[in-house]
């Protein structure tokens, strides 16, 4: 089978991917953490935007498109007894928070894993589905960068998937943290991948994203601005 | 819940103290020739080892506090097999790309390979004949490796992570033992980055929202915290 390879991404440190070697048939898009509540706590709503500008676009192109949603369930207590003295709210699983905002959902055709802590790979069938699809490129986006993001994209490259950060489709817990965990991603050439911003992933896109993202045709809901509009069951 | 929090605010433990002190695992990660000695790896890019040169006395003194106080040690090692079935492509082009590959032959042997000279630990923290020493082929100590089970099968409840570097496999390490469930902490005296800032992000990052994943802390405040858990 004779593979399509898509133009090489301007990236830092490196031009991504590390051989050049990205399609349609072996890359996805790994969408974390974009949901209603951290969303709004995280004033992400155009991080959240750009991120389904990149699910859109990738879809269209053929890329199959991943999402995880945090959420704790009840008996899920070492995660929450440990998080909740220190301040750090989680959504709870099932709560209006907890819900993907509707600009951010897979997609048709995604799949959607959920977990209670910030890698979310463990303990759930993530990496199961990726192999099985045949993927070993990521293109990532989620929140916080410093925590679901980073610890996510950290697992990813502990098991070699070659993944690119897509930086403004991420915001931190704050600026200077989102800032440090990106930069402390390129170090060494690459310790846990590349960065670069949307602009350059949809460049490389065989269709360009043209489309506002509140219009998004390949999405089934319209209004990315109502985040709470979801009951998710 | 409330109330509890406030009055953990300040704990080393906010959920509670281990049980014993062997339920303590005192994780030492990575203290091999090829990140902190002259002539190791990091050394022969041209990087500064001081930084993870200067971590070896105080984390020496603290391994010695631990064994005195009866914590269940344990040592890793990044490396990987000698024919390199267990290195990922991109890992090992990044590296290449950095000067010096991973399976490359060096100055200290083959770079972060099992066996090679620049592989082993410092010798002023080689572990000791019953110590558990894990070998690990990615960042996190929990990757790829048998570490989980060993810790439960051992009664492991708590983590106390030292060791290089930090923003990169003390990081890694220190939020998959919170994924797990161990209460962990990281002993900012005892870790230590090639690069200070990233050394100092890292630990702003960790400290973030009193910890997240576990508390930042020194070793002397572990140490008294320890004392003061068991009388």
């Amino acid at each position: 089978m004779a593979e399509a390879y898509l133009p090489p991404v301007p990236a830092d440190p490196y031009v991504w991917p590390f051989d050049g070697r990205w399609s349609a048939a072996d890359t996805a898009v790994l969408l974390l953490g974009f949901q209603a509540g951290p969303v709004e706590r995280l004033r992400a709503a155009a991080q959240a935007a750009r991120a389904a500008r990149l699910a859109a676009a990738a879809r269209r192109a053929g890329l199959a498109v991943f999402a995880a949603r945090r959420g704790v369930r009840p008996g899920a207590a070492p995660v929450l007894a440990r998080r909740a003295p220190l301040g750090d709210a989680v959504p709870e699983a099932g709560s209006p928070g907890w819900a993907l905002v509707p600009a951010a959902e897979p997609g048709p055709d995604g799949q959607i894993f959920d977990h209670g802590g910030d890698n979310a790979f463990h303990g759930t069938g993530l990496e199961a589905a990726l192999r099985r699809a045949g993927i070993r490129n990521l293109l990532i986006a989620g929140l916080p960068t410093d925590g679901l993001m980073h610890a996510s994209m950290r697992a990813a490259n502990d098991m070699g998937f070659e993944c690119l950060a897509v930086a403004d489709a991420c915001k931190g817990t704050s600026l200077s943290r989102h800032k440090a965990q990106l930069r402390i991603t390129t170090f060494g050439n690459g310790l846990f991948g590349a960065v670069a911003p949307l602009a350059a992933v949809l460049t490389a896109l065989p269709h360009r994203d043209a489309a506002s993202p509140h219009r998004d045709a390949a999405s089934p809901h319209r209004d990315a601005a109502s985040p709470h509009r979801e009951s998710e069951t | 819940m409330r109330a509890a929090g406030r009055r953990r605010a300040d704990a080393v433990w906010p959920v509670g103290a281990p049980a014993r002190p062997g339920a303590v695992a005192f994780l030492v990660i990575d203290m091999q020739v090829d990140f902190c000695a002259r002539g190791g790896w990091v050394d022969q890019l041209g990087e500064d080892v001081s930084n993870t040169a200067a971590v070896i006395p105080p984390l020496a003194r603290a391994l010695d506090a631990a064994r005195q106080a009866g914590l269940t040690i344990v040592h890793t090692r990044e490396g990987h097999a000698p024919d390199l079935s267990d290195l990922p492509a991109n890992k090992q082009w990044r590296t290449r790309v950095h000067g010096l590959g991973i399976g490359d032959r060096g100055r200290s042997g083959r770079i972060l390979v099992r066996g090679e000279p620049g592989w082993q630990i410092v010798p002023e923290l080689a572990p000791r004949p019953g110590e558990m020493v894990i070998d690990k082929p990615g960042k996190s100590s929990f990757h790829a490796t048998n570490l989980e089970a060993r810790l439960r099968g051992l009664g492991v409840t708590h983590l106390a992570v030292a060791g290089v570097t930090s923003d990169c496999c003390v990081q890694s390490t220190f939020r998959d033992g919170f994924e797990l469930g161990f209460e962990a902490v990281v002993l900012e005296d005892c870790t230590a980055a090639v690069e200070t800032r990233n050394h100092e992000a890292t630990m702003a990052i960790l400290k973030a929202y009193g910890g997240r994943w576990g508390r930042v802390v020194r070793a002397a405040r572990f140490f008294q915290a320890l004392e003061a858990g068991h009388g």
